[in-house]
């Protein structure tokens, strides 16, 4: 009998954690295909969260899907920050530090302005992303009130909040 | 035979998990683009013929293979390519189940820690995480797994005289022919012939002795092949970085250091990939835990990693101490004939891996590890048994935690395969930059059509899966 339930025991501290693991991957995955997404941030609601992320798969397909990547739009606080819940994708990329992103966001038409590129070049000074300060200003100092950007953007937060 | 068939469906479970993670990973741009760009080209047999005349390596059914899938596509690159993976693993996890032989409660309980070994291995996360756009790390696996099939599965019930003699010429026939197939694969595919030379030194006869010596002069001519006649030769210290010590050496760093006399380099790559299999430390030729943990800040995943890795090789040590006996008296049983099989293909990867070690060539070790662990945990359980009770409580505990670190490596490799696939898409989305930055942009209209239906592939139509976030992920080896 004693050696009955050393060998049940010992089984079940073999297989058990192993057996347990494979449970929780295979109902995380299965989960994950009925539309629930445990443990993860996404799926992204929009451009801007998928930018923020820094998911350049992400943005690419929501551009071609016709989002626009100008436009002021709610970003979840687990994405860049309780204080940076509305902002446009341009804005959120800045925020992922990838200059890449914000070099295809360019290649595709997103900056479509002098002002445009002069208020992201503002917003990656203030946040000292300085490699995509010098993709969006050419290498050139931008004229910029320190910290006036940022605050433009954090600004959008703190009004909703009231 | 109950127990058989509860391990096969605990492993169609496992593969299945596995299976749908690695319809998540897309066909990469580096390794993979140019791979498929090139292997278009021309007939099949041209396209393997002047894979013969390379330097540096000689892998010319890598090729071929990749050519026949990319045939059998017809254009559904995504579909193919990850199906094959998928098919890949189901019929590596298959194999390794008729290695071990779950049989009894034992055996059966030994399966999920021996398929969370093979899955959460360090050297395995390279045979999924990528493909070029076939991993042919995990071809040799398959290779490897089933020459220790053919080489240790048994005659089964004794035939008439004239059908055994043509049952054995057509085993010897299979194991020539899969040697052949895995060594002008990729280089790890030598060990095909190791697997087959060391089960018939442990009394394993599945292959004949004439079978034996077709495998030795296969091999022989392999070298003579490739550095007599061919003139391949093999890939030089200006190559690639490789780790060292602490950190990592550049190819300039490796020729100022050790161009004269490569030796001392070449034997701290023999070593350091053979302690890998069994400690997972060091990684790559670099000590990592080891300097962190000497920094006071190692890694929680590092840790998981080693303390896994140093239990499983404790049971495979006190396996070997109480069959010692029956190992100086030549006796081995199949289950001993598995373990001394890993034990001699650690030592060969690690020689093969002489000029340059990483994670993903110690694979073909790394799976014979998660087969020796599995006969070696069985025994160990039905040992437990006889211990006094205190031994027995210990024993069990320390069985707990084993299995317990060994799937959370396992969960590891599955959210490593997640992050893959994000990285992945990742490339495929700069993948215009990337070209321009290596001066490959395509202009020939079926390469940009390729490029473009791959990258459709990766951004559109299988889409990134949500991205697992949080601090417990660092807890998790990827």
């Amino acid at each position: 009998m004693m050696a009955v339930s050393r060998s049940a025991a010992s089984a079940i501290a073999m297989a058990g954690p192993a057996v347990v693991a494979t449970l929780m991957i295979v109902t995380f995955s299965g989960l994950e295909l009925l539309g629930h997404t445990p443990f993860a941030v996404g799926p992204f609601r929009n451009i801007a969260e998928a930018a923020g992320m820094g998911a350049a798969s992400e943005v690419l397909r929501l551009l071609g899907n016709g989002e626009d990547p100008n436009r002021v739009l709610p970003i979840r606080g687990a994405i860049i920050s309780s204080s940076v819940r509305q902002a446009t994708a341009l804005e959120a990329a800045i925020w992922s530090r990838r200059r890449e992103l914000i070099e295809l966001l360019d290649r595709r038409g997103a900056i479509v302005d002098a002002p445009t590129r002069q208020h992201l070049a503002c917003l990656a000074a203030d946040l000292d992303a300085r490699d995509i300060v010098e993709f969006l200003s050419s290498g050139r100092a931008p004229a910029c009130e320190h910290g006036r950007t940022l605050d433009l953007v954090l600004e959008r937060t703190r009004k909703l909040e009231q | 035979m109950k127990w058989r068939w509860l391990s096969y469906g605990y492993a169609a479970i496992v593969a299945a998990a596995m299976g749908y993670f690695l319809w998540d990973v897309p066909v990469q741009v580096s390794d993979s683009y140019g791979n498929i760009v090139t292997a278009s080209q021309g007939t099949l047999g041209s396209l393997v013929s002047s894979e013969f005349h390379q330097r540096a390596y000689l892998r010319p059914f890598l090729w071929g293979v990749i050519r026949v899938v990319l045939d059998l596509s017809r254009g559904h690159y995504f579909e193919w390519f990850r199906g094959w993976h998928i098919a890949q693993i189901v019929v590596l996890i298959v194999l390794f189940l008729r290695l071990v032989r779950p049989s009894t409660w034992s055996g059966a309980a030994a399966v999920p820690i021996g398929l969370a070994a093979l899955i959460g291995m360090h050297t395995f996360a390279g045979t999924v995480q990528e493909a070029f756009p076939i991993n042919t790390f995990m071809t040799v696996l398959i290779c490897a797994f089933a020459a220790a099939d053919l080489a240790l599965g048994p005659p089964g019930s004794a035939p008439p005289k004239r059908w055994a003699i043509m049952r054995e010429g057509g085993r010897d026939i299979t194991a020539s022919l899969l040697f052949v197939f895995a060594a002008l694969t990729v280089e790890s595919g030598l060990l095909v012939g190791v697997v087959f030379i060391a089960a018939y030194l442990v009394g394993a006869r599945g292959v004949s002795r004439a079978g034996i010596g077709v495998q030795l002069a296969l091999i022989a001519a392999y070298f003579v092949l490739r550095f007599g006649i061919l003139h391949v030769g093999s890939p030089g210290l200006e190559e690639r970085q490789s780790g060292f010590g602490f950190s990592s050496l550049s190819p300039d760093d490796l020729v100022a250091r050790f161009g004269s006399n490569p030796l001392p380099f070449y034997a701290y790559n023999v070593v350091s990939s053979w302690l890998t299999v069994f400690l997972s430390e060091p990684r790559g030729g670099t000590w990592g835990f080891t300097r962190d943990l000497l920094r006071g800040e190692p890694s929680p995943a590092a840790l998981v990693n080693v303390v896994a890795s140093l239990l499983g090789s404790l049971v495979l040590g006190l396996y070997a101490w109480r069959r010692r006996g029956d190992w100086l008296a030549r006796r081995f049983d199949r289950a001993d004939q598995l373990v001394l099989v890993f034990i001699v293909v650690a030592a060969a990867n690690a020689v093969l891996s002489y000029g340059y070690t990483k994670d993903v060539i110690l694979s073909p070790a790394g799976a014979f590890f998660a087969v020796a662990l599995a006969v070696a945990s069985r025994d160990f359980l039905e040992s437990i048994g006889n211990m006094p009770p205190r031994h027995a409580a210990a024993a069990i505990v320390m069985v707990a935690v084993l299995s317990a670190t060994w799937s959370v490596r396992a969960i590891g490799a599955h959210l490593g395969l997640r992050a893959s696939a994000a990285a992945l898409r990742g490339e495929w989305a700069y993948v215009d930059l990337w070209l321009e930055r290596k001066s490959h942009v395509p202009t020939d209209p079926s390469a940009l059509a390729l490029k473009r239906r791959l990258e459709d592939d990766a951004v559109r139509r299988h889409p990134l899966r949500p991205m697992l976030a949080g601090e417990w992920t660092q807890w998790f080896p990827e």
